[in-house]
């Protein structure tokens, strides 16, 4: 690529990334401020990057936050559950998708639509039918209704899979099967290896699902040490507004584990920086 | 390559070690929060939607009546956030309701209909019950009842009144210790006190009314008849209640106030209340902002007024919803959870209540509660409070209508009212098109096997 | 044991999670919910039948439910091939060999992150008329912007615009279906002269659409059950120019506690998604590319 191309592509994306930053800019700014600083500009001024800078910076937000939800505790539950609804989800997940894939069995593409189909009904509807379900299971009050459901497959990531896998070249796949390896082997030592962006995206959908999920834990849940971080952001708003410095510096805080855990994964979900290789 | 190779075998080993830290290291508020206080007590479930600062005024309000007897421990659990609905109903139909649930929105109706309530007549001593009927404010006993039971103990009404700045009045040449008497001069001085900038845009409201459904009392009117009982809407006062409201955004402009009220924090629990900022001179708002303003605006000088009447209007008229505490049904401890209910409301020693009614900024439940040391002595404190605690006492004030389909004729009524005040329809229309809509309602209801 | 018959089975157990997990959590639910869909239920007391009085009442004298359909159907029309128009260009972008890829790739991507709560608060200040940032910069150019959220002819766009910035999620996946290239492909075409234009429409726009429409799909089922950034920034307004379907089917639901009306709503929706989804279906074999 020449010079002059790089540059321009580097113009793109910060003209466009100005607008996708700036809105998370202003979450950080405003969790520096002073409460009553939040809301105090006057009417109708021009914009100026200044206005961006809060004055004077108010660190205490932060502390705050930390004293008014036990954030530590939350954290813990938080990585508990997302460790294993991203286990379950991905590794069954990916079973399925191979089956849906690259074994034509009779019925899989009724099932498969079926299942796209699970999709499409509002889960409002379904809520009250489920939770009694999950009530006459005995797993009200547990973690159970959040983690198990993971373990057998999520349509969505499913799907994605399928689309991965259907492109995945079958010609070394239909050799092996002549030399006679089972489907299973073939799964485990050929398609796995070569879906790792594919997987590694799903974890970090799963991740960040389980990350946000505030009401799930909510609704199964009675005991507050059981709950989540998201369950703890909630906590800064009340009927009567909220404490939205308090609120962003939260909000900052619970964002900022992602982002990092994004910028350091990018490696196994998109191209990396060497020029050979790629698949084989 | 290396290097990167070796930096991200580190980063990951790092990261899994701190994972592994934090998921397994002892915590201490585990243990804080799992474990009960008192584990020889018979458990009292308490749920509620109190957030952010109030957590902590329940939380010590429990702690209290935890330490005031032995027999019960009451846990309490903050269920924030606008699912909060969701939960209590499927807890509660599912059958494992909380013991004592304190709500905002008006599940009466529905709920005692379908015998998810337990009616407080059933668990009140004759004595208790003669207390409270004598001694509890009207609106409190009116916005608990249904069908001639009470199934909602009220501990924190709100009432709307104004809020005004004597500084813009006397710049204006107006006399801030007579306020206005009727609505109309009021408006008229509003008139005075508007301000706006070279492009026309307002940036001071001088008089700034409440909602429809607050102001239509005033007027003689409400969208319910507690006397014969029914829902009434097509009412000479309400039209009235609306045109007045109508006229007075059209005279500061209908689009105008979209923006000015659009760049406000009207939801601003701290120091972003627009009443603070000066956007307006007179604003109807709710007694929670006496001690905002306590907080965050101790040298902002302010009063307080009833909102006044129309002339030949209903004078005390008003509009009040609160939190109620309710008792479900199938709750396991409801001795438990009427004891607690006693204590906190002041049915039970009022004077002793006094003091959770002020931690919270409450209004209180009866006269004897206004009356004590305690409560007088947090008036005195922030005197602007007393027009809410004289206010409360007016046998005019009205409550959401006790339907089964309450709230969608809470959200037509707002939703009419919008219209109207953005000069998309006239008045008549407004009050035309809610009896429309809620006739279609109950038509509709009826043709999917509703009873009402 | 004969071929078809092996195959079968083993395909059938590399979905059994999947069907055993639809069958315990997901079916007995969606049977329910049809059931209550023909019935009378406020969810505090017995569904009581009353036949198909939802539907008929729904298709007929609902005029809310016209008007939510329509807002949402906008929606869908505009919004979803906007999200693969913006995440496929921005993906492609963000695969450049540029230094410092990774920073933007993380910026792109965090309107994603960003829990709702927060970034609804934070665009609601954006769009705020009087001191949000977006009139704020239109003032600087001399123009007096609307009231966004407050404004009726706005509301919409400023919803269907902030939909936009959860591209990132979509572009992620773009990304990892570009990774997924073989790049001998990309060699080859160079050999043969083909520039970078032109290896972008003949190699990677064709081996990306399996990747495209997935995000169709899910972008179609996604739109039609739009309903978060909704509910939070003008849950329904300003004049019902916000009132998404499934907004309403809320309402009704869990506010009027109209379940029963609420369910025949659902599925009412499922069939029009449904629908939708199984025409994309029988297209795919006209674009979607599937290599090896």
């Amino acid at each position: 690529m020449t010079r002059l191309q790089k540059l321009g592509i580097h113009l793109a994306l910060i003209a466009l990334a100005i607008p996708a930053a700036l809105p998370l800019i202003w979450m950080v700014s405003t969790s520096l401020r002073l409460e009553s600083a939040v809301y105090s500009q006057k009417a109708g001024t021009a914009f100026s990057i200044s206005s961006l800078i809060p004055q004077p910076v108010e660190w205490s937000n932060y502390s705050k936050a930390l004293q008014t939800v036990p954030l530590d505790l939350y954290l813990r539950n938080t990585l508990f559950l997302c460790a294993f609804t991203v286990l379950g989800a991905v590794i069954s997940s990916a079973f399925v998708a191979y089956g849906f894939a690259k074994i034509q069995f009779r019925g899989s593409k009724t099932l498969f639509l079926i299942m796209i189909a699970t999709m499409a009904l509002p889960g409002q509807v379904t809520m009250i039918p489920v939770f009694s379900l999950f009530r006459t299971l005995g797993w009200y009050g547990t973690y159970l209704p959040l983690i198990v459901p993971s373990f057998f497959g999520a349509p969505f990531y499913i799907f994605l899979l399928t689309q991965f896998y259907r492109s995945l070249p079958e010609d070394i796949a239909e050799s092996a099967r002549i030399d006679g390896a089972g489907e299973l082997g073939i799964f485990l030592r050929m398609t796995l290896p070569l879906s790792k962006s594919a997987l590694a995206t799903c974890a970090l959908f799963q991740f960040l699902a389980t990350w946000n999920d505030f009401f799930g834990p909510l609704l199964y849940i009675n005991d507050p040490s059981k709950y989540t971080l998201a369950y703890g952001l909630q906590q800064f708003l009340s009927a009567y507004g909220g404490q939205w410095a308090q609120l962003m510096a939260a909000s900052t805080l619970f964002t900022i584990p992602i982002i990092l855990l994004f910028f350091f994964a990018q490696r196994t979900f998109i191209q990396g920086i060497a020029t050979t290789g790629g698949k084989n | 390559m290396n290097l990167k190779t070796n930096l991200k075998s580190v980063g990951i080993a790092l990261c899994s070690l701190c994972l592994l830290v934090v998921l397994f290291s002892p915590g201490r508020t585990t243990r804080e929060l799992a474990q009960r206080k008192y584990p020889n007590r018979i458990p009292v479930t308490f749920w509620h939607m109190w957030s952010a600062e109030w957590k902590d005024v329940v939380d010590k309000i429990v702690d209290r009546y935890n330490r005031s007897q032995d027999k019960y421990e009451v846990i309490a659990l903050s269920v924030p956030g606008t699912s909060a609905d969701t939960k209590f109903l499927l807890g509660t139909i599912g059958g494992d309701p909380p013991d004592v649930m304190a709500q905002w929105n008006q599940v009466i109706p529905t709920w005692a209909d379908n015998d998810m309530l337990t009616p407080f007549d059933e668990v009140m001593t004759s004595e208790e019950k003669a207390r409270y009927t004598k001694e509890a404010y009207p609106v409190v006993q009116r916005i608990g009842a249904y069908k001639g039971k009470t199934y909602g103990i009220p501990i924190g009404i709100n009432l709307s009144a104004i809020y005004y700045l004597p500084n813009d009045f006397r710049q204006a040449g107006l006399d801030p210790d007579h306020f206005p008497k009727t609505l109309e001069l009021l408006s008229a001085a509003g008139e005075r006190l508007n301000r706006r900038d070279r492009n026309g845009n307002l940036t001071r409201v001088g008089f700034f009314p409440g909602l429809w459904q607050e102001m239509a009392p005033l007027f003689g009117g409400g969208f319910y008849d507690f006397g014969r009982e029914h829902v009434s809407l097509d009412t000479r006062a309400n039209l009235r209640a609306i045109e007045f409201l109508a006229a007075s955004r059209k005279r500061l402009g209908y689009d105008q106030v979209v923006r000015f009220q659009a760049g406000l924090d009207s939801q601003s629990f701290s120091g972003g209340w627009p009443f603070i900022g000066g956007a307006y001179s007179a604003v109807v708002d709710g007694q929670w902002r006496v001690e905002q303003l306590a907080k965050y605006a101790p040298k902002l000088e302010y009063r307080t007024a009833l909102i006044p009447a129309p002339s030949g209007g209903v004078v005390g008229g008003g509009f009040c919803n609160g939190n109620f505490m309710v008792l479900p049904k199938t709750a396991r401890h409801k001795r438990g959870a009427w004891d607690f209910i006693k204590f906190w409301s002041g049915i039970d020693k009022p004077e002793r209540a006094a003091e959770f009614y002020t931690m919270g900024g409450w209004l209180p439940l009866s006269p004897r509660i206004a009356d004590s040391p305690i409560y007088r002595a947090y008036i005195k404190k922030f005197p602007q409070f007393k027009t809410f605690v004289d206010g409360i006492g007016s046998k005019n004030l009205q409550v959401p209508p006790p339907v089964p389909y309450q709230v969608f004729l809470d959200d037509l009524v707002k939703k009419e009212q919008d219209l109207a005040l953005r000069g998309d329809i006239s008045p008549t229309d407004a009050v035309r098109s809610l009896v429309d809509g809620v006739a279609n309602e109950l038509h509709r209801r009826k043709e999917l096997g509703n009873h009402d | 044991m004969n071929m078809r018959l092996r195959k079968d089975l083993v395909g059938y157990a590399f979905v059994s999670p999947w069907l055993i997990g639809f069958l315990v959590f997901t079916a007995w639910p969606f049977l329910r919910s049809v059931y209550l869909s023909f019935t009378r239920y406020d969810i505090v007391s017995q569904p009581r039948w009353v036949g198909s009085a939802n539907y008929r009442v729904l298709l007929t004298e609902d005029e809310v439910f016209w008007r939510a359909a329509w807002v949402t159907i906008k929606y869908a029309v505009v919004a979803v091939p906007l999200g693969i128009f913006v995440g496929v260009g921005l993906a492609l972008l963000l695969n450049a060999k540029v230094r410092g890829i990774a920073i933007y790739r993380t910026v792109f991507y965090l309107p994603s992150i960003v829990p709702s709560v927060a970034s609804s608060a934070v665009f609601m200040r954006v769009l705020n008329p009087q001191i949000g940032l977006l009139n704020g910069i239109l003032l600087r150019f001399g123009i007096v912007g609307p009231a966004w959220l407050s404004d009726a002819k706005w509301a919409f766009w400023s919803l269907v615009t902030m939909a936009l910035w959860g591209v990132g999620g979509s572009m992620v996946i773009y990304l990892a279906g570009l990774k997924d290239i073989p790049v001998h492909l990309y060699e080859a075409a160079t050999i043969d002269g083909a520039g970078p234009w032109r290896s972008m429409i003949r190699i990677t726009l064709p081996m990306l659409t399996p990747v495209i429409f997935f995000n169709l799909v899910m972008g179609v089922i996604g739109a039609f059950q739009y309903f978060t950034q909704a509910y939070i920034m003008t849950n329904g307004g300003p004049e019902d120019s916000t009132r998404f379907y499934a907004l309403y089917l809320f309402d009704r639901a869990w506010r009027y506690m109209d379940m029963g009306y609420a369910s025949a709503m659902a599925w009412v929706l499922f069939l029009v998604i449904a629908g939708l989804t199984g025409f994309l279906f029988r297209t795919q074999r006209k674009w979607v590319h599937y290599g090896g």
